[in-house]
Order: structure tokens, then sequence, then C-alpha cells
């Protein structure tokens, strides 16, 4: 059985026709990349898996259980987290009270707390800082903290990378390292030699279907199969 | 910021107690505490100063500071869940109306198995808890919406309940008009409690002469002031921890991004319909002080759309999402109204008074300027302030305490915390 498991997923918004069918399966503690050109679908699956934007045909399974059309909260609840594209912050709360609000009631706050702390020193220096008035780099690293805590088995990680400067990519890559030592992670990524560097298996998208998946061992951007749905 | 003095003052506030952490983050409020008690008597000895002309034209008069009172309440409980969950609630005035209706009908007999003496703050703390059910009726509808889709139907809502009181004539024998107030001064105190309950109310209220023999006399009025602060105090402090709590981190993730609050576990729709329905109370025991004081209410102070706008210029111009700033507003807003009537003292008779008549009968292409002052000046309010609120708009639109926080970098309470904290050591 798969962790989470994709069957014949179609996603509308509105009447644009999304997600035509989209099949795909992750396993437990694997990094599996999403990847493809602009508005093929990558953030409508994370979306439809979440449920934000419920499928209308197709089941989404997670943990062998058919999650299509419960609502978002319950999916989360199941242990899903989410790292949107943009990094999203709750602006206006503090970096601490933004872990604190990520924490499940039941969950130890000061363990989580000291948890993402020791993994990201510089998050702990700017602890009572609003997260507006973080660097984009500091934004993206509580952004993957917050998906960090609360149990998640899984974690969907928006475009990671998406508007940072090299040195800090580097430090988001090491983030999520840390973090899939705990977590299985799908991971939207424009980036491809990134996204080849860090996931153990892609699939790629176009028109809102898989046209290739495997293992990323090897596969480089010249590849043909690539190159066809990559390349403008 | 300087990084390092900012984790040394933040261990070194681990250690301390959490009694003097808590008292130095409300020195501010304190002082704002403060400043509204004292204020009556200083305004009353002003009067007998030189001064008293510009006081008496300058300052608020006690009506208008109970008015600050009860509508800055109601501001803050629109703040509340307008500001925290960015949810508008243009109908907001229902609930303001079914607090001030349900005291007076109350205290008339006319609500079943309700008797008509029970004491004033149970009939309000009632109230309150039937515009929470009434929070709930309308926001399982509501929320199901967002953005000004919610806010045009809350506004429908609060509609259909305004012609409904409007022509319903259970509530008054002329409902036009709205129901007075006939029973016994409501009192604010504890229940039961002679000794320490206070009789509300202009000229009907308690009043206290020579207080602690200190030679201070506290008219009905004054009384009113006092203890209707002490309700309002309340109710921001509950609504202030609210904020604070868990609960209020859970409505700021929900205003700030709700799909990414619900990805994280919560139930929004749930959080939403629970900050809607404790905004609804306060909105209501806003109402309940306003109908008690003014011993009566009508369709068109309570239910009326107009009401809500009031509500909403303040809060920006007070500062949305600070609690506080709405308040602040709403004492502006009365203020600059006190100044621009003549109902107790004002700029315009202070002109008049003030400028030698040859000045007032000049004339100036056509009109004198005794003319002008009456029409520009008297009674001119909300025009001056539809003015203001323009300009807050441009330019300072996080509101008053908005603005002061972003200065600050965090709340006021927090910032003179942590310099009163500097200078202890």
């Amino acid at each position: 059985m798969s962790l989470l498991e994709l069957t014949d997923v179609h996603t509308y918004y509105g009447e644009s026709h999304i997600l035509q069918g989209v099949d795909l399966a992750v396993e437990e503690s694997e990094i599996v990349a999403l990847i493809g050109r602009n508005g093929v679908g990558k953030t409508t699956t994370l979306r439809s898996i979440l449920q934000l934007t419920p499928p209308r045909e197709g089941t989404v399974r997670f943990k062998g259980e058919d999650v299509t059309g419960d609502s978002t909260h319950d999916v989360a609840g199941r242990g899903i987290g989410w790292v949107p594209e943009e990094r999203r912050m709750f602006g206006y709360l503090t970096v601490e009270e933004n872990v604190r609000v990520a924490v499940p009631p039941e969950a130890d706050f000061e363990a989580e707390r000291e948890y993402v702390f020791d993994l990201f020193p510089d998050l702990e220096r700017f602890r009572e800082k609003e997260a507006r008035n973080l660097s984009g780099g500091q934004q993206q690293m509580l952004a993957i903290a917050r998906g960090m805590v609360g149990n998640n088995d899984l974690l969907l990680v928006d475009e990671p990378s998406e508007g940072l400067a090299p040195l800090i990519v580097e430090q988001v890559v090491d983030a999520l390292r840390e973090a899939s030592a705990e977590t299985t992670l799908v991971l939207v990524e424009q980036n491809f030699p990134l996204a080849m560097d860090l996931a153990d298996r892609f699939y790629l998208l176009d028109h809102g279907t898989v046209v290739e998946s495997g293992a990323t061992d090897g596969v480089t951007a010249d590849d043909d199969r690539i190159r066809r749905y990559l390349s403008a | 910021m300087d990084t390092v003095t900012d984790t040394t003052a933040a261990h070194a506030r681990d250690d301390e107690h959490w009694l003097r952490e808590y008292a130095r983050e409300h020195v501010p409020h304190l002082l704002v505490i403060a400043l509204f008690a004292v204020y009556p008597p200083i305004y009353g000895l002003l009067l007998r100063t030189p001064l008293s002309a510009e006081a008496n034209a300058f300052l608020p008069g006690t009506t208008f500071l109970i008015a600050m009172l009860f509508l800055g309440l109601f501001a803050m409980s629109f703040d509340f869940i307008s500001g925290y969950t960015g949810y508008l609630s243009f109908g907001h005035a229902a609930f303001y109306g079914v607090g001030a209706y349900f005291i007076v009908l109350v205290a008339n007999g006319d609500v079943p198995g309700i008797p008509a003496g029970t004491p004033f703050v149970i009939t309000m703390i009632v109230g309150g808890l039937l515009a929470f059910g009434l929070a709930l009726a309308i926001g399982a509808v509501s929320f199901r919406l967002s953005g000004v889709y919610f806010a045009m139907i809350t506004l429908g809502f609060a509609q259909v309940a305004y012609e409904l009181v409007r022509n319903w004539n259970y509530v008054a024998v002329n409902p036009q008009d709205g129901p007075t107030l006939s029973g016994p001064t409501p009192e604010i105190g504890i229940p039961y409690v002679d000794s320490v309950s206070i009789a509300l109310g202009r000229l009907a209220g308690d009043s206290f002469e020579n207080v602690l023999g200190l030679g201070i006399d506290i008219s009905a009025t004054l009384t009113s002031y006092y203890a209707i602060g002490a309700v309002v105090l309340l109710s921001y402090f509950a609504m202030q921890r609210l904020i604070h709590s868990p609960f209020g981190r859970v409505m700021i993730a929900i205003r700030e991004n709700e799909e990414r609050a619900a990805a994280i576990g919560y139930n929004v729709f749930w959080y939403k319909m629970v900050a809607f329905g404790f905004s609804a109370f306060f909105a209501a025991i806003a109402g309940a002080l306003f109908a008690a004081f003014s011993r009566g209410a009508s369709p068109d102070e309570t239910f009326y759309f107009l009401v809500t706008a009031d509500a909403l210029i303040v809060t920006i111009v007070g500062g949305i999402g600070t609690l506080a700033g709405p308040f602040f507003g709403t004492a502006f807003y009365e203020w600059l109204e006190d100044i621009l009537s003549s109902e107790q003292g004002g700029l315009a008779p202070y002109l008049r008074g003030i400028l030698p008549d040859g000045v007032l009968t000049a004339d100036i292409a056509g009109i004198t300027i005794a003319d002008l002052i009456n029409t520009v000046v008297d009674g001119r309010a909300p025009l001056f302030l539809g003015i203001v609120f323009v300009l807050f708009v441009l330019f300072v639109p996080n509101g008053l305490l908005g603005s002061v926080r972003d200065r600050l970098g965090n709340t006021v309470g927090k910032y003179v915390g942590g310099r009163l904290e500097r200078y202890r050591r």
C-alpha cells in the first residue's frame, strides 16, 4: 500500500479542466518531485491532495483511506503538511506564534519548538519578530519549519526555491533533506537540476496528465523525453 | 534591530515573575484608564477657571464621553470579527439592536418567561447570549461566502431585522420610534445586592455628593459614565484575552491565509462561527448600555446599517485589527462631533462669543462671517468627519493605533514594557 495514491484525478477551476486524469503514487519516506512547465497542474495536484480544490472525478487515498471530498482540515489532520508557494506566512504573527499555531493542541509545543529552532537557529534569533518583517529566505525557512512540526507523515512543498538567492537555496535544500529524514516529501519545483538532485523519483506533468515518471538517477535536462516537455 | 540585546532580554523575561511582566505590559492600559477616570473632575475644574470658554468649546462634555464608551465598545466588537478574521460584518448593527431592544423589552415586562424586575446585568448578559445565537444562525449561512459577498449577505440579514422591528407592533406601540424603558432605572453592579449596584441615567440615576469627604460631587450622568466605563473596560479585557489566546492566533491565521490555516488542520468554519458569536455578544452588551442610558431604543439608532457604517469609519480611523484602535477612533469622532455641534459648548458659540461684532457682521462676497460660522461649523461634524476619513484612508491607512504600532514595531504595551525593562536595569 502506498502512502499516497491518486487515481484518475480530474480537477477543475470553474469550467477550466486543469487536471485531466492524474495517476501517481508516493511510497513512505521517499522524496518525489513534480516537474513540468508553468500551468500544467503541479500546484493544482497539491491542492487536490489537500482538498483545497476538491477533484470532481477520481480518488485521492492517503494511508489507504479515501479522502476525496473530505474537508481540508480533516485531510490535514491525518498527517499532511503544506508549504505553500510564495511562502504565505501568517505575517502579523511572530515567528514563534507561527510555529505555535502549527503545533496541534495535543502535541508538546516546547519539544516541537526546540526541534525546529535547533534546525533553524536563524529563526530562534528572530522568534519575537513578526513574520512579515523577515527576509525571503527566513520566511521560507519558517514555512518549512511550520510544515515539519506536528508529526506530519507527508509534506507537500510548493516551489521552495522560488525567488531566493543561490546561497539561500542551499540552506533551504539542507532543510528539506533534514525534513525528509522524518517525513515523506512531495516537491513541486521549477529548478530542474535541483529537483533531480533532491528527489528519488519524479513525475513529469503536461496538460494535466502525467507523461513521464521514474527514478531521478542519471536523468538530465538533455534527456529527450524530458526536453520535449520542459523547453518552450 | 539589535538582535543580541533582544535575545538576552528575552531570556531575562523567561526568568522573571509573570505578574511583573504582565503589569509592565499593561502600563499603557493603566495610563488610558487613569486618563478617562480623572478627566471629568479636571474638566469640571477647568470650567471654573478663566479658560472655561476654551475648555467648553474644545474639550468633550460628559454626554459625549458616555456615547464614546458604548459606541467605542460597539466599534471594538466590530473590529474583533472584521479586523481579526478579515470578514467584514456589515450587519453588526443587528447585534447592537438585539442587545438594546432586549433589555428594554425585558424591563417593560414584554418578554414571556423573564420577569420585569430581572436585574439589568443579567438581562444584558442574556441579551448578549441571544446575539451570540443569532450570530451562529447568520454565520451558518454567511460563512459559506467570503470577501464582499460575506459583507453583503450580513448587511442583508441586518436590513431584514431592521425592517422587522420597524414594523412589529409587539416591540412598541409605535415601532418606528422604538420602545421606551418604562420600568425602574437599570443598575450596574452585582445583581440583587443594592449596596453595590449603581443606577444609570442622565437624570434619574444615582449621584454622590462629597465623595470621601473630599468635596467632590459626582452627578448622575457622571456616575453612569463610571459604571458604563467599568463594563466597557471588562469587555475590552475579555476580548483582548481572547485575541491573545490560542483561539485568537487561529483567528489571525484565518485572516492572513485561510487555506493555510485549514491545511494546518483547523476547522476554520467553526473558528469563524465562534469568533462571530463573541463579537456579536459584545456588540449586544454595547447596545444594552446604550439603551439603558438613553432609556429606550429606536430602530434608526440601533438596527440601521449606518450604525455599522459609523463603527466601520471609526475602526478605519483608529486602526483596523488593533482592538483598542477603534475605541480611540470613536473618541476622536465624538470629540470632533462635540466641537462642531453646539449641544454642549462647541466651536460655533465660542467663535460667536470671542469674535468682535465688527468681524461677525463683516460681509464677504454676500455672506457675513456669522452666517459662515452657522453654515460651515455648527453641527457639521459628519461633513468634517467625511473629510477626515478620506484623509485617513489616503495618508494613514493603518489608522491611529495601527500606525503607532508599525512605528514601534510592536504593540504599545510590549514596547513600553520593553522600555521600562531597560530602565529597571
